[in-house]
């Protein structure tokens, strides 16, 4: 395997960053409804926390492109 | 699955901790082990996390604690605990026929979130009307009782299955002919249970 460091691009950097926070906070979001037992915890898990993870996942995917 | 809510919390603070240290230390994903990090911490746990929380939530929806969580479901959950020994819901919670932790989902299986599409539909439906619509006055199933959510537990039972009049009509309740609650007909009696 090689370990060996590239320089690296600062856009992929910013796009990686980016995605880091929205999968950070969708995953906090999703943890916090796992303890309440009411409908509106599956909402917010299902469309705030569901949403920022799918949408981090997307563009730590679309910063690979590029690359 | 036991302890699903705590897996997912320990899935969730691991990828954290991997998240911070691609987004804080960039200079990590140089290498080709970064990489693999980035894809571990940025796809691959997030997706693991999402699916098993979300299996988290769905047995959680299964809960007595979640139905009566509604306001409008509130009458349904004093109708477990009046002192009425010929009222169905509160013989069964009462004498701990059913797990009292499942009680609605016991005998209510096919209801909302865990029947086919038209059932997932009709528990987001529920939702919506929830929240934006208006709860009619009067809750209704949408369709008639069926004795298979009797039978998934009394069928087989030594008490059910020596009642004379269960032999008698022993087809009928299975066919669902002859629903269980044409004798047994005291379910949730709401209306005299709503407080004024």
């Amino acid at each position: 395997m090689n370990d060996e460091s590239t320089p690296l691009d600062p856009r992929l950097v910013r796009r990686l960053r980016i995605s880091g926070i929205l999968v950070g906070l969708g995953l906090t979001v999703e943890a916090v409804t796992l303890f309440w037992a009411h409908p509106t915890a599956f909402l917010a898990f299902l469309c705030i926390g569901g949403a920022m993870v799918g949408a981090g996942i997307l563009v730590y995917l679309a910063s690979l492109v590029p690359a | 699955m036991p302890y699903l809510e705590e897996t997912v919390l320990a899935v969730v603070v691991v990828a954290i901790g991997l998240i911070a240290t691609v987004v804080l230390r960039p200079a990590v994903l140089g290498t080709r082990a970064g990489k693999v990090l980035a894809f571990l911490a940025l796809a691959v746990m997030p997706i693991v996390a999402t699916g098993m929380g979300l299996s988290a939530h769905m047995e959680t929806s299964k809960r007595t604690e979640f139905c009566l969580s509604c306001h409008v479901m509130e009458p349904y959950g004093r109708s477990l605990r009046v002192d009425d020994p010929s009222a169905l819901p509160a013989a069964h919670y009462q004498n701990r026929r059913i797990d009292r932790d499942h009680a609605c989902f016991t005998c209510h299986t096919t209801y909302t979130m865990f029947g086919d599409v038209k059932a997932k539909m009709t528990g987001l439906k529920h939702v919506y009307v929830y929240y934006l619509g208006e709860v009619p006055k009067k809750i209704e199933l949408y369709e008639p009782y069926k004795n298979r959510e009797c039978l998934h537990c009394h069928d087989g039972a030594r008490s059910f299955e020596e009642n004379e009049m269960h032999a008698e009509i022993r087809a009928d309740l299975d066919s669902n002919a002859t629903s269980c609650l044409e004798c047994h007909d005291v379910a949730h009696e709401v209306e005299s249970e709503t407080k004024p």
